[in-house]
């Protein structure tokens, strides 16, 4: 085996130019494919970690509110206290369990106006957002210094044209078909988040309860946060059953997000209060949709790349066999047998695909971590589902698996038919081959 | 060298004399607010014409005119619009403080804040209310200045916690010779100037329940220092402090009279 290692390393020294074209090619599509599953894992990574963080938990426990059977429901959950303690309860596995007000308005400044949600938060249990958003002005704490407080995002401070210490008007419309208003002051503005920084701004919970006039003792979602997200199905199955021996009324599963369940629940004939339980996967369905979708391209992208090398590599071998027939030929004379000769042939393209891979995915891996440190800003366009204002790249084994394994593979293989053409050749043929 | 010293003496006792003399201490600039206070308060009904003229960049001017109603025992307060006919009907009730405002198009009342802008225009609630400087605001004397040919009192206030005002910092410079504010600026707490206003005229009309002259605005002008070429002239006449109906600050009252 050495013997055939020492001939496809000697062969490839040989034919210098085609062992650079051929392993220029092999490192291009292994960098590709380490900067391509980078790009897509970092979206991955960025989208998901943002969005647990800001939008949801790894199990929901939501719910809505109706006062009469035809009226809007309210995403309110009533004696929260004691429905916080049950879910503690319900779900052994928990890590974390925080609870969040829900609100709707428009934001009223003197200069102009946005619709954007607002979430109640305790800022001191808000560790996960903490970490996720970069304030530009202000500080997250302040929510809980001022009950009437408000962090928007850059967007929002720029079009509203206000700063921190601002006072800005909430207006909502309330359950009682009337709409009532709130003047709180702007404590902090965070850099954009994509989508968040359109649709979503964060104040203390009490100032979601003064705007809607609610009991204390109420909340619009309970957020639970597991260890494993891979294990929320399962969790939320079990809670549902335990909330239920515990008398709760529950919505059937919709794992779907809260505010495409309004209309529906508006024509329901009940009244008070019923939970909805759902995981991070319902309510995180656009981002996944965007997810699905970038990697459909990425997946689509390096397929074809892998075929175009694939074909490249066998090309190579064709040539390579048609100009050492007579070499083939004398090999064989002398006593070699046809399955070495066939592993001569692959050996020099896996030792060709394999050195030039890792190369590739040395170059990936370096060009990733510069890449990150520059902070690349990215459009607006795809900030949006990004959740981020900076590209983000992540390497993960996975990725580099595919490029240190799949992309050798496969090229070998590419080498397969050629050399096993080359292998069933006769000597005396061979040897006589004129070309 | 003497007499050099003696020159500069004089000169410092002739220019910083007049202004150490003048500088208001807590107790001084606390009366004179409450003094302010004290002379815009009437303790019984208030009833006045408002004509409310706004110039927006970009749009016609408009003028509006309204009435306000004032029950300042129990800080009750509505003002009704009556012109033009868009507006007619349109209404603002201030009890138990709570600000509502009540479109006739939809019949909705609608809760609103103190930083309300009335029918849209760059005043607010507070500007057709009676002064409450003291109760509402911490005060800090800035210095005695001349606002064009008048000497005032430069006055820094900033809102009590809890006080419910439409701007957390006010300046307001007050003449020496008359104590009526001259001209206020009102601040968001980040320290951006939001509002210009000036009250270049003022009068006084004789209350029974006080028992004595209660002055009030006639002529108040706002200027938006956010949207610049925004500006807002408010015109109070028919000033009436004869008592008003009990039951007039209700929802009721305005919705009928909005019919």
């Amino acid at each position: 085996m050495w013997r055939l290692m020492v001939i496809a390393m000697r062969n490839l020294l040989q034919h210098k130019l085609r062992s650079l074209l051929l392993g220029g090619a092999v490192a291009g599509v292994t960098l590709m494919l380490v900067l391509m599953g980078a790009v897509g894992n970092g979206i991955r990574t960025t989208m998901l970690d943002a969005g647990l963080a800001m939008t949801c938990g790894h199990v929901n426990v939501g719910g809505f509110y109706k006062i009469t059977a035809g009226s809007q429901p309210a995403p309110v959950l009533v004696e929260a206290n004691k429905l916080i303690k049950d879910v503690w309860e319900a779900v052994p596995d928990a890590v974390d369990v925080i609870d969040r007000s829900i609100a709707f308005a428009k934001i009223v400044s003197e200069s102009d106006n946005l619709l954007s949600g607002v979430t109640g938060i305790d800022p001191a249990k808000e560790g996960e957002l903490a970490r996720h958003l970069h304030l530009i002005e202000g500080n997250l704490a302040d929510l809980a210094k001022h009950p009437h407080a408000i962090l928007l995002f850059k967007r929002q401070a720029e079009r509203l044209q206000v700063s921190v210490g601002d006072d800005v008007t909430l207006n909502a419309p309330i359950m009682r078909g009337q709409n009532n208003s709130l003047d709180v002051r702007v404590v902090a503005i965070a850099r954009d988040m994509g989508l968040m920084s359109i649709m979503a701004s964060f104040v203390p919970k009490q100032t979601v309860i003064d705007l809607y006039q609610l009991d204390q003792n109420t909340t619009g979602v309970i957020q639970v946060y597991l260890d494993d997200p891979n294990d929320a199905a399962r969790v939320e199955g079990e809670a549902r059953s335990a909330l239920l021996a515990k008398g709760y009324a529950l919505l059937d599963l919709q794992d779907e997000p809260f505010w495409t369940k309004f209309e529906p629940l508006a024509g329901e004939d009940w009244t008070g209060n019923r939970l909805d339980l759902t995981t991070w996967e319902g309510q995180m369905g656009d981002m996944k949709w965007a997810l699905r979708t970038f990697d459909t391209v990425t997946n689509t992208l390096i397929t074809i790349l892998l075929i175009i090398i694939i074909l490249g590599v066998m090309n190579t071998t064709w040539i390579t066999i048609r100009e050492r027939t007579r070499e083939i030929g004398t090999l064989r004379a002398i006593g070699m047998t046809r399955p070495r000769i066939l592993a001569m042939f692959l050996l020099e393209t896996l030792v060709l695909s394999v050195t030039t891979a890792a190369f590739g995915v040395l170059v990936g891996i370096g060009l990733t971590h510069l890449l990150n440190s520059l902070q690349i800003p990215i459009s607006e366009g795809f900030q949006l589902f990004l959740m981020s204002d900076t590209l983000r790249m992540v390497v993960l084994p996975d990725s580099l698996f595919m490029a240190l394994v799949v992309v050798p593979g496969l090229t070998t293989l590419g080498a397969l038919a050629p050399a096993l053409r080359g292998a069933r050749m006769k000597p005396v043929t061979a040897m006589y081959h004129v070309g | 060298m003497a007499r050099r010293t003696m020159s500069v003496l004089v000169f410092m006792s002739l220019v910083i004399g007049p202004v150490c003399a003048s500088a208001l201490d807590d107790a001084q600039l606390k009366k004179l607010l409450e003094e302010i206070d004290d002379r815009q308060q009437n303790t019984g009904d208030y009833k006045s014409l408002a004509y409310i003229e706004t110039k927006e960049k970009g749009r016609d001017d408009m003028v509006l005119e309204a009435v306000v109603y004032r029950r300042d025992k129990d800080d009750n307060m509505m003002i009704l619009l009556l012109n033009p006919k868009s507006e007619r009907g349109k209404g603002y009730l201030r009890v138990d403080k709570n600000l509502w405002m009540y479109d006739p198009s939809t019949g909705q009342w609608d809760r609103r804040t103190e930083r309300e802008r009335i029918a849209g225009t760059d005043s607010r609630r507070a500007d057709f209310d009676e002064s409450r400087l003291a109760e509402e605001f911490s005060a800090k004397y800035v210095g005695r200045e001349k606002l064009g040919k008048f000497d005032v009192h430069r006055v820094h206030l900033v809102e009590k916690p809890g006080a419910d005002v439409p701007f957390p910092v006010v300046e307001i410079w007050v003449d020496t010779a008359s104590g009526n504010i001259l001209k206020r600026q009102d601040f968001a707490a980040s320290g951006k100037l939001m509002r210009t206003i000036y009250t270049p005229k003022w009068k006084t009309i004789y209350s029974e329940s006080k028992k004595s002259d209660v002055w009030y605005p006639s002529e108040i002008r706002v200027y938006d220092e956010v949207e610049k070429d925004n500006s807002t002239v408010i015109l109070l006449k028919s000033v009436d402090l004869r008592p008003l109906e009990a039951n007039i600050f209700t929802k009721a009252w305005l919705e009928s009279k909005s019919r």
